[in-house]
């Protein structure tokens, strides 16, 4: 059992990454979709707005007006494109974002401390939040009739309503439930970087113990959840994590063979 | 320079004059961190607990 996450930036290829998957079995899928929804909510009039923790993450600000958005784009069009893609090359995928069944549980944030021009701030009604729970025997009683999970954020908090959770991390938090022995995070990058504007740089081999080093040394934006995601995944019991590519042929086979970044 | 008692320590703080409202800012007796949750009256509260889970 391994669970994969595909991200949602530009440059990725879908069709290459579904006729790949399609090899394998006994796995749940994971999506993003930032570059859609960034895309999708500018035509909408309400581009997204970033903000930054006190420790250097970037993240979305989700108001409900975003968060309604954000389920147009990752649970409609993102979550039934690959299903429909997985389903053509005869994968019997079903889509679920976090919400159906509250198959991905937590808690909704009440503050979160940001930095804005410079100056630390509070900053309140942000709707999202982090996973606590995953609802493993929905996910099971899928995966032990033939279907395959393709799942999405949002997530459903304790009080029932929707809140906007990292897709790594609900990936890492999946793969810890489902005691899975491998996850895979791929995305428009081959793997953590030396230098961020060198794709030849990949970093093949990084342990527990250096996640934290590298996280203030080498990953850049997103690079650092994933990153975090790996370091909750392996506390969890996960085996290894890779982080691989996806603009490209094959990219879960060759990131299973070795090109990318192992972390375990 | 605008002044406030921290609720913690009851020293005197001192706030920037273009403090903006849910501005954090540490007393620099006690270390405590405070939150400006009014701009006029001028008051401050002990800042929430870290917050550092993020959405995608």
């Amino acid at each position: 059992m391994f669970v994969v996450k595909i991200g949602g930036s530009k440059g990725i290829d879908y069709d290459a990454f579904v006729r790949d998957l399609a090899q394998y079995r006994d796995y749940v899928l994971v999506h993003g979709g930032s570059s859609q929804l960034e895309e999708i909510a500018t035509k909408l009039g309400k581009p997204p707005v970033f903000v930054t923790s006190v420790s250097g993450f970037t993240s979305r600000y989700t108001d409900r007006e975003t968060l309604e958005i954000f389920n147009m784009v990752y649970a409609g069009k993102m979550n039934k494109m690959l299903v429909e893609k997985l389903q053509h090359a005869g994968v019997n995928a079903i889509g679920l974002s976090g919400l159906d069944g509250r198959i991905l549980e937590g808690r909704q944030k009440e503050a979160l401390k940001i930095i804005e021009n410079g100056r630390k701030k509070i900053l309140r009604g942000d709707l999202s939040g982090i996973i606590e729970r995953v609802n493993t025997q929905l996910l099971k009683l899928l995966l032990d009739h033939g279907y395959t999970p393709v799942l999405t954020p949002p997530a459903i908090s304790y009080e029932g309503v929707a809140i906007n959770v990292d897709g790594d991390r609900c990936a890492a938090q999946i793969a810890v439930a489902l005691k899975a022995e491998r996850l895979v995070i791929l995305s428009n990058v081959p793997g953590l970087l030396r230098d961020p504007q060198d794709p030849q740089s990949v970093i093949e081999r990084v342990t527990r113990d250096q996640i934290e080093a590298f996280i203030e040394t080498y990953a850049r934006g997103s690079m650092k959840k994933k990153l975090l995601a790996a370091q909750e995944a392996l506390d969890g019991g996960v085996k290894e994590v890779l982080l691989g590519g996806a603009r490209g042929e094959a990219p879960l086979t060759k990131t299973l063979q070795g090109m990318g970044t192992r972390i375990c | 320079m605008k002044r406030v008692e921290c609720p913690e320590c009851g020293s005197e703080v001192e706030l920037p004059a273009d403090v903006v409202e849910n501005e954090i800012l540490t007393c620099d007796t006690c270390g405590i961190e405070l939150e400006v949750v009014s701009l006029n009256p001028l008051k401050v509260a002990l800042a929430p607990e870290e917050e550092e889970d993020w959405g995608e």
